[in-house]
């Protein structure tokens, strides 16, 4: 019986400390007055999640460049559907979800044949063409993109037009998805992806497919992808085919790095809160903040690969143990064993 | 009707014929060694039964089934369970989830029920969790199941990629080269292990470069060289067999 109790009593804890964190992230924004800084919360939730899809694709050793692909899909055929079909906002989005299922299967099966560098530019390009889609199509605005995106209906009382309702929308993007890729993460599902990304043949030789696994991956990650789009082209009101650009997908892929790509859920979110909040306070040379960032992140990424929270668990800093050896070779003169 | 038989095989990479014309059986719960010199076939042929590689000519056919050409993962879900000749693991887990994600054949629950942790497949997963750990008991591997794969010792983690096989629960394990490169008496403690591996049930076909260890291992020997079957037959007759001696004899020379 004792292992049973100590689990319910590390699981109470658990939920507890994601009570605590929820209602944080409830109250918060509400002791917050600028507009402007809910608006980066908003992005924040947003980022966080479109990262999230891209450490899902990495955990199955899939890197994405077109993360940003699928939140264009989303946001156009939201726009869409909303402003051509006349559909409303909760109506539009499971079809706009739907869409994304089904064009992610078409394009996941043929990307997904070739992993390693060849997925790496097919999804470049495929966002790439994403985006002069958008552009060069006229039904899809042009290059001048959509303007006057209606916002969602509401929902009784609940009403979208706040910068804080849309950021308690954005969140519940955010926790939900946390919450379903958890689960997968921690099911033999994700095990499985586990498995393809650390050896495709060790899994292929314990039944795992790891081509079907990889499409599911890249079928779920597209469909979130849409969701956040989705929520974006309604809350920005506007899109043009540039938002969705190769900066974006880059951005997106930073944010995973910068948070650790080791941990696929927390990662994005403390990378996209640390990459859109710190700039915005490193603002004294305004035009100096893209290079001063680059540069932040080129050390972070050459010195700190395990990111922010790989840091963190496992500092690299000189322990007295590494001290010792560093001493000892230097007053004996001797070479350094490998295993030190 | 053997477990495993195979027939006629042809495999060529380019200009070179890396099996001509091969064919043997396994029969149920023997332990067939296939030896012969370098370059004589025997990783081509582990690839061509487990499916890295398609046969150019010939069949394979497992439990009467044809497996040839079929898809690596269709291959081992059918039952048959291989090693690598370098130790091919999970590196960056520890033992314990090495072994855990070798079960992945194992669930019943369909993926959904997993993806919602329900009651049954959380049941079901206790379940392999206690297998895993029956399997690390059965390897000598109990005592290091909380660490890394990559800081295990070479002989360590020549068991624990057995154990990631057994967790399929193979009818049928390849194992290559299991023992290569060990002392006598670690090669005496594995192939006791998998003399008790078929003792559960489990036929072993093995590819292995230490003729000490073959000879008292296996019930039959297939030699083959330079891409043909040479001979095959009980470990007695292969030692006395002129033809063989030649053949390793030949490769020293050279």
């Amino acid at each position: 019986m004792k292992p049973l109790n100590k689990l319910t009593q590390g699981r109470g804890k658990k939920l507890l400390a994601a009570a605590v964190v929820l209602v944080a992230l409830i109250i918060l924004p509400l002791c917050i007055e600028s507009d402007y800084v809910k608006h980066l919360l908003i992005m924040v939730c947003l980022g966080a999640t479109l990262a999230m899809t891209f450490s899902m694709l990495f955990s199955t050793g899939l890197i994405t460049l077109g993360a940003a692909a699928f939140y264009a899909v989303g946001a156009y055929a939201s726009t869409l559907l909303v402003m051509n079909a006349g559909l409303s906002f909760w109506l539009a989005l499971p079809l706009t979800l739907l869409a994304a299922a089904v064009l992610a299967l078409g394009f996941g099966a043929i990307f997904v044949r070739n992993a390693g560098v060849a997925f790496v530019i097919i999804t470049l390009i495929f966002a790439q063409v994403v985006v002069l889609a958008a552009g060069q199509l006229d039904f899809l605005g042009g290059w001048g993109g959509i303007i006057g995106i209606p916002r969602p209906d509401s929902i009784g009382p609940i009403q979208f037009t706040s910068k804080l309702s849309f950021y308690y929308l954005a969140l519940a993007v955010l926790l939900l998805t946390a919450l379903v890729f958890q689960a997968l993460y921690s099911s033999r599902i994700g095990r499985a992806w586990r498995a393809i990304k650390l050896s495709p043949n060790l899994a292929g030789t314990l039944g795992i497919n790891p081509y079907r696994y990889r499409v599911l991956a890249f079928v779920i990650a597209s469909i979130v992808a849409a969701l956040a789009g989705s929520v974006y082209a309604h809350y920005s009101q506007n899109i043009t085919p540039d938002a969705f650009g190769g900066w974006l997908s880059i951005y997106i892929q930073l944010y995973a790095v910068l948070g650790g790509l080791e941990f696929y859920i927390l990662g994005p979110v403390i990378g996209s809160l640390v990459m859109i909040f710190v700039p915005e306070y490193l603002r004294i040379m305004k035009e100096w903040e893209p290079i001063i960032t680059g540069v932040l992140l080129l050390v972070i990424i050459l010195f700190f690969p395990g990111g922010i929270l790989g840091t963190v668990k496992d500092p690299p800093g000189l322990s007295l143990k590494k001290f010792h050896s560093l001493y000892n070779r230097l007053k004996t003169g001797k070479k350094l064993d490998k295993s030190s | 009707m053997p477990l495993l038989l195979v027939k006629n095989v042809t495999k060529v990479f380019g200009a070179l014929i890396a099996l001509r014309d091969v064919s043997f059986e396994v029969n149920r719960l023997e332990i067939l060694g296939l030896i012969g010199p370098n370059g004589a076939g025997k990783s081509t042929l582990f690839n061509l039964i487990s499916g890295f590689h398609r046969p150019d000519k010939g069949k394979i056919l497992f439990k009467d089934t044809e497996i040839t050409g079929l898809r690596v993962d269709r291959i081992a879900g059918m039952g048959i369970g291989r090693i690598f000749q370098e130790p091919t693991l999970f590196m960056q887990e520890t033992v314990f989830e090495n072994v855990f994600s070798g079960l992945h054949r194992h669930y019943r629950e369909p993926a959904w029920k997993a993806f919602l942790h329900t009651r049954a497949a959380n049941r079901e997963e206790a379940v392999s969790r206690e297998k895993a750990a029956e399997i690390l008991e059965f390897m000598d591997l109990a005592a290091m199941r909380d660490e890394l794969a990559a800081n295990l010792p070479h002989g360590h983690q020549r068991s624990l990629a057995i154990a990631i096989a057994l967790a399929c629960e193979p009818e049928l394990l390849l194992l290559d080269e299991p023992v290569t490169g060990m002392n006598p008496s670690e090669t005496a403690v594995m192939s006791d292990k998998i003399r008790q591996i078929r003792e559960r049930g489990i036929t072993v076909l093995i590819v292995e470069h230490d003729m000490r260890a073959v000879m008292s291992l296996c019930d039959r020997i297939v030699v083959l060289n330079l891409g043909e079957k040479l001979v095959e037959g009980t470990p007695d007759r292969i030692k006395s067999d002129q033809r063989v001696i030649e053949a390793y004899l030949g490769k020293q020379v050279i």
